[in-house]
């Protein structure tokens, strides 16, 4: 009798401690799940600050661009006003010829 | 009876000790598959970010640009259109030059040759011109050539037109006509005087 109490005891100790196992095991993909989600999260928000910086510097990029070819524009055009001023009387005068045939 | 406890036992913690072991491998997998996911939706975003930026970029300096060259498109049209005005100006007062008669004599001839008829009408109108001096002219023509001088210029700028008696054949030798004769050699000549181009 008391040989079987002693089993059943023991039996009770292994399973415990199986059970312990198992919980142990879960607390362990719980955690992994919850480092992998947080790593997916810190790689996910770098990228995402990434990003905003390469788009931020681009358009920065972008408008300096366009205010360099602005100014350059009004270089061309301020020479163009030089340019009719001191060719314009030449330039009537070709033209004229040109009409006349002469 | 102590052998079969311990028996028990060791079992039970083997069991266990590969029930941990099996859940450390996956929790290894779990973390290696979430960094190489993770990187690659990282990749991806900075991908469509280069993407995005290339667009962004495009589409302000293209506009931009497009900008500027429409100014400078319509700087350039309007210094010529400028200076067409001050040819016609010029035209419009040519019988006070002396490069009128010259002028005069080559617009009628050409005119008259263009028609080729015998029975040519030849008329001419110019600001200010001199009346005298256009007689004088229609008495140099061939003869059945009639020679009639407008009160007002001709096509507003003067000039010369004729045709034959019937009124079939006619051509226009006015400022007017032949400054759209000689539209693309003007605008040429007018760019690269102004232009160097």
């Amino acid at each position: 009798m008391e040989a079987v109490r002693k089993i059943v005891e023991t039996e009770a100790q292994a399973k415990r401690i199986i059970e312990d196992a198992k919980s142990r095991a879960q607390e362990i993909l719980e955690s992994a799940s919850a480092e992998a989600q947080r790593v997916r999260q810190t790689a996910l928000s770098r990228a995402q600050q990434d990003k905003a910086r390469i788009l931020k510097e681009a358009r920065e990029k972008a408008e300096a661009d366009a205010r360099s070819s602005d100014e350059e524009t009004n270089v061309l055009l301020a020479n163009y006003k030089n340019l009719f001023e001191n060719r314009k009387e030449v330039a009537v005068k070709k033209a004229v010829e040109l009409i006349l045939g002469g | 009876m102590e052998k079969l406890h311990n028996r028990i036992l060791s079992d039970a913690k083997l069991k266990a000790a590969d029930i941990i072991r099996d859940a450390e491998e996956k929790a290894r997998q779990i973390g290696d598959e979430s960094r190489v996911q993770a990187q690659k939706d990282a990749d991806e975003i900075l991908s469509n970010a280069n993407l995005e930026a290339e667009s962004i970029r495009r589409g302000i300096l293209s506009s931009r640009i497009r900008t500027n060259r429409l100014r400078v498109l319509d700087e350039k049209n309007r210094i010529v259109q400028s200076i067409l005005k001050s040819v016609e100006q010029r035209l419009s007062e040519i019988a006070s030059t002396d490069q009128f008669q010259p002028a005069l004599k080559r617009f009628v001839a050409e005119a008259i040759d263009a028609v080729g008829a015998d029975d040519t009408v030849v008329r001419v109108g110019f600001q200010n011109a001199e009346r005298k001096s256009l007689d004088s002219l229609g008495r140099t023509l061939p003869t059945g050539t009639r020679f009639v001088v407008e009160d007002k210029p001709i096509d507003d700028l003067g000039g010369v037109v004729a045709g034959d008696v019937g009124g079939k054949v006619i051509f226009n030798n006015s400022f007017r006509a032949r400054i759209e004769r000689l539209d693309n050699q003007l605008l040429t000549t007018i760019s690269s005087t102004i232009f160097g181009e």
